[in-house]
């Protein structure tokens, strides 16, 4: 049974993935659509962000010290488009701090 | 520019690479699914079978959590598939480079379309079409390999991450790097400001679905900001 939820699961998790792929391959985006689609990554990256610092139930915001990470990543990532001096210098600054505050 | 131009296996190797980056700070959320699978009492294999079944990581833990804490099924897939649900925008986004695609690679790449392929390839959708495959192959092949291989450590090893060595938040930092190369224009950063709020406001609404409204939010200001001052 819970085998069968799995697999049912397991065609959910893609259908979501392949939905919009396969339904509009051959399609003409309206202009509103194209223009919405502009936003879709902004919008889920940053929301995505904000849901892995803070759980739900803690009622709190990000500390300084991940703010502070964030800013420096994404400076860094403007800067030099490296992942791992994005990694480093923004890492460094969170555990720097967490020692500081 | 005097590089020599990239070729497909360069952007092969770019993938692999840039997935690999994103890999590490993914260990512990892979090893922390193994022991929700032994702490749900399910059959090791089961709970991990929603590795290759599924392969999306919070909606798997999601499921085995509420399975192990004797929810319903049917109440712990609902809540799944709506952890799950911020992948419809993944599709939509993706639908427009896609069509560029060959149809095998239309059917085949929303598998492995999980956050971090997303947040890489989203960079790369003005790339030519067979770079743009080839490169999210890559990224998408690195990261279920490394997802099947520490998952399943997980279920034998436990977490093994020190706990003062806090490392999971290496992944909200790389995501803000790639939100940040993706932003361009002031009307991008006012969406993704909004987004965030709104995610924060909304942070206790069941099962994530506070990330769903502040995405339909972020996108519907964005619409708002263009329409009130066209560029």
């Amino acid at each position: 049974m819970i085998l069968l939820v799995i697999l049912l699961m397991g065609l959910g998790s893609y259908g979501m993935r392949a939905i919009f792929i396969l339904a509009l391959a051959d399609k003409t985006f309206p202009p509103l659509a194209l223009r919405a689609l502009e936003y879709v990554a902004p919008a889920v990256m940053a929301a995505l962000v904000m849901t892995m610092l803070v759980d739900p139930g803690e009622g709190g915001a990000p500390s300084a010290a991940e703010i502070a990470g964030l800013v420096t990543a994404a400076g860094v990532a403007l800067l030099t488009r490296n992942h791992i001096y994005v990694l480093v210098t923004a890492m460094g600054v969170y555990w720097g701090l967490g020692q500081l505050l | 520019m005097n590089n020599p131009p990239m070729t497909l296996s360069d952007y092969r190797r770019r993938g692999v690479l840039d997935a690999l980056v994103l890999t590490l700070p993914a260990i512990p959320f892979a090893l922390v699914f193994g022991l929700t699978v032994r702490e749900s009492g399910l059959a090791a294999w089961l709970g991990w079978s929603t590795a290759p079944i599924m392969f999306s990581g919070a909606a798997q833990i999601t499921l085995i959590t509420l399975i192990g804490e004797g929810a319903s099924l049917a109440a712990a897939a609902t809540a799944a598939l709506v952890v799950g649900a911020r992948h419809l925008f993944y599709s939509f986004s993706m639908a427009p480079v896609m069509q560029q695609q060959p149809s095998w690679f239309r059917w085949c790449g929303p598998y492995m379309l999980i956050d971090q392929v997303f947040a890489l390839c989203v960079d790369k959708r003005h790339l030519p079409a067979a770079e743009f495959r080839h490169y999210y192959l890559a990224a998408g092949a690195t990261f279920w390999s490394f997802w099947m291989v520490f998952t399943a450590l997980g279920l034998f090893v436990g977490p093994v991450i020190p706990q003062g060595l806090d490392i999971s938040f290496a992944t909200p930092v790389l995501f803000m790097g790639l939100l940040a190369t993706a932003i361009d224009g002031w009307r991008k950063v006012v969406v993704a400001a909004v987004a965030m709020a709104v995610t924060l406001a909304l942070l206790d609404l069941p099962s994530r679905s506070g990330l769903l409204l502040a995405v339909v939010v972020g996108i519907a200001v964005g619409l708002i900001l263009e329409w009130r001052r066209p560029s």
